[in-house]
């Protein structure tokens, strides 16, 4: 009898549980952590709230859309359904640049069927950040970002997805 | 925690809410078709059918049970008292002259109004609801108003007591009733073999109801033998008992006649008030607080009905969404079954592979076909008669005939002509508002009408007919017709319109579908019609439909919809401008052709084109959507669309063929962007914008009368 290969997937969730359990352990009472899904845009770090995303897709065919606004880059077909991919970079008024082999679109989850692709120039990772260490942004240039945390050196901004697009005053 | 839980009982509530709609929509329709199958048989005849009495008060049953369950307790109660007005005029507690007959209609309009609400998703509505208590009170107060009592017909019949007590209260009145109407009364006996007396009952029952009313069927004691069963019948006929007997001709049954006494009543009296032995007040009060006699009383009337339960059950309700993704697969397989293709014509491009290809080929053709007919058949699921609509109409005609106190005749046709479930829907609206302007601005009073020489009573002819993928709806009035002069100046003082524009009649009619011109109460006085028009339009146009008029002053207007048969799957054209790609529905498209650029001709500043000698608008679809495109030197496609009564060229760089899509929305943030009606998948995986071709045109058109 063969002993089978180990299985990868079982293992990484086992080690995943147990540091999480590691992480939680050395504290005394339990502690709130936020998960949250960091990207660069213009060699800054920005992050959105793991629970607002459906999932990370590579850039693909746009198809144009007349007479919208520039930071509507087109819809593309997702399993088929139709997506709006925004370009993020526009929206936030960032310096324009063309998408790079490293450009993923975020796909959001949205309120009221709206599905909504945001086009980043890279996805860093999944990055859990104990509650307390969030503070909240102020002054800061642009209005959808609410929030900030830090991730070793770098300073992570946290944006409001709904504000971002504007849903609230469209 | 807590907080996901009552989220949770909240989304549950919503679905049980619709599914609350969904079924007590259909109640209502019943309740309003049989209503106005009621006022109707009231009007022609004096006589109202007792069954359709029965089936409105089963509905009403019905629902206060529906709404009870799901803790609706507005709607429940209103039902409840719709309920009380209808047993007492089942059981002739309440004469059909009474007030409370007259607020059965208005009730369940309330009841309709209060589901709106549900629909929309407003919690509040049919829990609590103070229009409902208003009405609620009104009932009341009608169903206390005295009653006239009449002389007991009963004392008069010289009838076995005991028979007269096992009969209920419902057949005591259909026995009061038919003495009234002046009919026989006789009592059938007959004996059955207790192994199929069923059967045999039934038959006879059968031969009697050709002929008069079985008011009951009892068990009689007697002297039967054991093997055998004795049933007594008390029959209404308007033949007398003798030939009753006759009749039937059968030696096991015996019919007698039941006399009356002294003073027998003039046959076909009037309806009166009918009186009863407790008075209605007493027993309302009773009945309030017996709920349990209610419900046995409701059984009794169901029981003969099984037929029609059993076939209730060949009908299985499923919710639209449920079907629009039913259909989004179906386009999908569509989507896929285009992908196969494409391969079967790459393998049999090779020489090694073309055998595999071809047969590839011939698989994928078989599998087309069947696509074609789920396509075909989910589709039709989703068609419905127009029959509701017209419907709705009549109703909306009974309500406006006694607000405004004009007579108007409404005549449909075409009733049959279906259309997908969701533009029926959105079509309710619009057409109410086409018939109430017609009714209400229109048709003359009876006294102009007559002056002119017009019969006194109005008329508006609503057909309906399908024409290739559209469906065509005109409503055509006799009315005064419109004043294109008062519409001009109209316009001027508003200015839509300036002094100078030379605008054609059909030009200055359209402008009555201009927002500025429709809310202006003058207009609509002198020309009889503005109204939200431009509501109407948009409407339609959101359903890609359109809406064209035409008139003729002191004649008549006729207001033509123009609709597409469903949204749901289309035929699409792929036109191609520079880089873009666009698909065009193939229902909307007349013709195409290929033109050179020195047939493209000029008129007032706008190009045009000569077809087969008619002028036809022009409009460049890379410059609508801002867009490169090929040079203007190069030769060119017209994409001729028409819809409604208005066409437009639309010029292209080149034509990609046809293909069946879905239309799918699009989702963001962006959603309206004028001009594009959706989004739909290609074969290879791209996105490819929809055109919205009566926003297309409705632009261009604008555009000229602008200009």
């Amino acid at each position: 009898m063969s002993h089978p290969e180990p299985n990868t997937d079982w293992e990484s969730t086992a080690r995943a549980a147990a540091g999480r359990f590691a992480a939680g352990g050395d504290r005394e009472g339990p502690e709130i952590l936020r998960e949250l899904l960091v990207f660069k845009l213009d060699r800054s770090g920005y992050a959105i709230a793991v629970e607002r995303i459906r999932e990370v897709v590579r850039m693909r065919d746009l198809t144009r859309v007349p007479r919208s606004p520039d930071w509507l880059l087109g819809v593309m077909v997702l399993r088929g359904e139709i997506v709006e991919v925004v370009d993020l970079r526009c929206r936030l008024g960032l310096p324009l640049e063309a998408p790079k082999r490293s450009s993923r679109i975020i796909v959001l989850h949205g309120d009221a069927e709206r599905v909504t692709g945001l086009l980043v120039d890279s996805v860093s990772e999944v990055f859990r950040v104990p509650e307390e260490q969030i503070l909240p942004a102020q002054g800061f240039e642009i209005s959808s970002v609410t929030e900030m945390c830090s991730r070793g050196e770098e300073f992570i901004s946290i944006l409001d997805p709904d504000t971002a697009l504007g849903f609230l005053d469209v | 925690m807590a907080a996901k839980r009552s989220r949770q009982k909240k989304k549950k509530s919503a679905n049980d809410q619709r599914e609350f709609v969904a079924e007590a929509e259909d109640i209502l329709e019943r309740m309003f078709e049989d209503l106005s199958e009621l006022q109707e048989q009231r009007h022609t005849r004096d006589e109202v059918d007792p069954d359709l009495v029965n089936r409105i008060f089963r509905s009403a049953h019905s629902l206060k049970g529906l709404a009870g369950m799901f803790g609706l307790d507005a709607i429940g109660d209103l039902s409840h008292h719709l309920e009380d007005i209808l047993d007492g005029l089942r059981l002739g507690r309440i004469s059909f002259d009474s007030p409370a007959f007259g607020l059965l209609d208005e009730g369940v309009a309330l009841l309709a109004t209060m589901m709106t609400g549900l629909e929309r998703g407003d919690t509040s509505a049919g829990g609590d609801d103070e229009a409902a208590r208003v009405f609620i009170a009104q009932i009341a107060a009608a169903m206390q108003a005295p009653e006239a009592q009449t002389q007991d017909e009963l004392d008069e019949l010289e009838i076995d007591s005991t028979l007269l007590r096992a009969l209920t209260e419902y057949e005591e009145h259909r026995l009061r009733e038919n003495l009234r109407r002046g009919r026989h009364i006789s009592l059938v006996d007959s004996t059955f073999e207790f192994a199929n007396f069923e059967e045999g009952l039934s038959e006879l029952s059968a031969a009697v109801r050709e002929v008069g009313e079985v008011i009951s069927t009892l068990p009689s004691p007697g002297d039967a033998p054991e093997s055998q069963i004795r049933f007594s019948l008390l029959v209404a006929s308007e033949i007398d008992s003798d030939r009753l007997r006759d009749r039937l001709d059968d030696p096991n049954t015996n019919v007698e006649a039941i006399r009356r006494g002294s003073h027998p009543k003039r046959p076909n009296a009037p309806t009166e008030p009918a009186g009863s032995l407790d008075g209605p007040q007493a027993d309302g009060a009773d009945r309030s607080g017996d709920e349990s006699a209610d419900e046995s009383r409701a059984a009794r009337v169901e029981a003969p009905e099984t037929g029609s339960l059993r076939s209730i059950s060949d009908t299985v309700r499923v919710d639209i969404r449920k079907l629009d993704e039913l259909m989004n697969l179906v386009g999908e397989l569509v989507i896929q079954q285009n992908a196969v293709e494409g391969l079967a014509s790459l393998l049999s491009s090779y020489e090694l592979t073309s055998r595999v290809g071809a047969e590839l080929t011939k698989a994928n053709r078989g599998l087309d076909r069947k696509l074609k007919e789920l396509q075909a058949s989910v589709l039709d699921v989703r068609m419905v008669p127009l029959r509701q609509i017209f419907e709705k109409l009549s109703r909306v005609a009974r309500r406006l005939r006694r607000d405004l106190g004009k007579e108007v005749e409404l005549e449909f046709k075409g009733a049959d002509t279906e259309l997908d479930k969701l533009i029926v829907e959105q079509l309710v609206d619009p057409l109410v508002h086409v018939v109430r302007n017609a009714f209400d601005h229109a048709i003359e009073g009876p006294e102009e009408r007559q002056n002119v020489g017009k019969p006194a009573s109005g008329r508006i002819r609503i057909s309906a007919f399908q024409r290739g993928n559209h469906v065509v709806i005109e409503v055509e009035d006799d009315g005064r017709g419109m004043n294109r002069e008062a519409i001009r100046n109209k316009a001027l003082e508003s200015g839509l319109i300036s002094e100078n524009d030379t605008l054609s009649p059909g030009e200055i009619l359209n402008l009555v579908f201009e927002p500025g011109l429709s809310t202006s109460d003058e207009v609509s006085a002198t020309s009889g019609r503005g109204v939200g028009m431009d509501v109407v339009r948009s409407n339609l146009a959101e359903m890609g439909g359109m809406v064209d008029l035409s008139t003729r002053e002191g004649r008549g207007t006729t207001v033509t919809i123009t609709l597409p048969v469903t949204l749901a799957i289309i035929q699409a054209l792929i036109v191609r401008i520079g880089e873009e790609r666009f698909a065009i529905p193939l229902g909307s498209v007349l013709e195409t052709m290929a033109i050179e650029p020195d047939q493209i001709g000029r008129s007032e500043g706008r190009e045009i084109l000569n077809l087969r000698g008619e002028r036809l608008m022009l409009r460049r679809l890379c410059e609508e959507f801002e867009i490169e495109g090929a040079g203007r030197e190069e030769r060119q496609f017209v994409v001729v669309l028409g819809m409604g009564e208005q066409k437009l060229g639309l010029l292209v760089d080149r034509l990609e063929g046809q293909q069946d899509t879905v239309i799918k929305p699009i989702k963001g943030p962006f959603q309206d962007i004028r001009g594009i009606a959706g989004a739909t998948e290609l074969g290879d995986r791209t996105a490819i914008l929809v055109i919205d071709v009566s926003t297309i045109i409705g632009d261009a058109v604008r555009r000229r009368e602008a200009a």
